[in-house]
């Protein structure tokens, strides 16, 4: 009962934080001229939401892209994965990304987990994404189809030894609400993966979710916003064994330094969430009360 | 079938797909070509046309001592072009609209491609 109010006071001071931030933006937006700004890339604008952007033809990319995962029902837990990656984008529709993962876990005291402080090279990632939709000036919406292999092996919550392979799908779209200013992004995921722990046990899970995002350029190089995932989980591949959702909101931010150097950063805290089987409030077995992104790129 | 050699099927299988998406038959058409000079900061003409629903070729002329990089998010090109000299930038078939670019070295210089 403690848990769901606070999960509720977290609600309740996130939302008029949010709102905030978009009032206290839309001041400093009418004050100045949009219509100079260039084209933006959304991408990297809607913070974990990736929007439908595939960069330029001959456009490389180096990105250090890091996730933190934060707080589980109980002791302490810190986990992040932070992603080296190359990407390029061959032609005018396909860009293709790959890399390293890293790793660390710093956990303590958590059920079900053994407690852990390391640092590992984790794994390897690569990305194929393909625009589907263009957006032009007649047409706002923009839609891209991507998916990303990847094999680990260190376990991305429990930091053990073993062999991952997951493979994400995702649909990107976004929608340009008001031009060079308000954007709205969407994602569909779904991301099956199996792992062999060291003992031979062999599980199979997915993740299904969707989220939505809104920001606003308040500078022709900063935008803000705030975006909401909802979050299912289930033991099997093909969805039929479900074990707990969650719904996770929080606020986005992307800075562009220079025209070949710009940020993203993101936070999320899980607002609401169930676990089968289990009457507490928020799904901490599956997912974590927090999550934090940080991504720093430089185009050449 | 094993999980793993599901997974690296999966894996075959969006690659391919992704290949076959690359294939794209606007290449194989005419491709309308436009010509821009870039001298003393700015495209001129600033405004060109092209028809739509064909491939172009953008063929950018810099008279200026610097180089300068032609580069449009909507186009989704960049190229830099060394000064005195010309690049060729090859753009996929267009939907009607307006395309803006801009050197990407030079703030203020912009143009735009309207396809109709």
């Amino acid at each position: 009962m403690r848990n769901r109010a606070a999960a509720g006071q977290r609600h309740a001071i996130a939302l008029p934080l949010l709102s905030c931030v978009f009032l206290g933006c839309t001041g400093s937006v009418r004050a100045q001229d949009a219509s100079s700004w260039k084209d933006i890339e959304t991408k990297y604008i809607f913070g974990f939401t990736t929007g439908s952007g595939i960069g330029l033809e001959g456009e490389k990319e180096f990105t250090v892209d890091s996730i933190g995962r934060f707080g589980k029902r109980d002791g302490h837990y810190a986990a992040t994965e932070t992603k080296y990656e190359f990407e390029f984008t061959p032609t005018q529709f396909i860009q293709i990304e790959f890399g390293a993962l890293g790793s660390t876990h710093n956990i303590g005291g958590v059920t079900g987990l053994d407690d852990r402080s390391q640092v590992a090279l984790s794994g390897a990632f690569a990305e194929f994404r393909y625009l589907a939709i263009e957006r032009t000036s007649n047409n706002p919406l923009a839609v891209t189809l991507a998916v990303e292999p990847t094999v680990r092996r260190i376990d991305e919550t429990s930091g053990e030894r073993v062999r991952n392979f997951e493979f994400e799908t995702t649909v990107n779209a976004d929608l340009e609400l008001m031009k060079n200013r308000l954007f709205a992004g969407f994602n569909l995921l779904y991301e099956p993966e199996v792992t062999q722990t060291a003992t031979g046990y062999t599980q199979r899970e997915a993740t299904v979710g969707g989220s939505a995002a809104l920001s606003l350029r308040v500078a022709s190089n900063v935008v803000l916003g705030g975006e909401v995932w909802y979050l299912r989980h289930y033991d099997a591949a093909n969805l039929t064994s479900f074990t707990g959702d969650a719904v996770m909101l929080g606020p986005t931010l992307y800075v562009q330094f220079t025209p070949k150097m710009f940020m993203t950063a993101a936070w999320n805290a899980q607002v609401w969430g169930r676990e089968v089987g289990n009457l507490v409030s928020l799904n901490l077995a599956e997912f974590q009360r927090h999550r934090a992104r940080l991504k720093f790129a430089w185009e050449f | 079938m094993s999980a793993v050699l599901m997974m690296k099927r999966l894996t075959l299988a969006a690659l391919c797909a992704v290949a076959m998406l690359q294939v794209s038959p606007s290449r194989a058409q005419q491709a309308t070509e436009v010509q821009v000079t870039y001298s003393k900061g700015q495209f001129q003409p600033s405004e060109v046309t092209a028809p739509a629903d064909k491939p172009i070729t953008f063929r950018v002329k810099n008279l200026d001592p610097k180089a300068m990089e032609f580069e449009s998010k909507s186009l989704r090109v960049e190229k830099v072009v060394a000064a005195g000299s010309e690049g060729v930038i090859n753009v996929r078939a267009l939907k009607p609209g307006r395309y803006e670019f801009y050197d990407d070295f030079n703030e203020k210089a912009r143009g735009a491609l309207i396809v109709q």
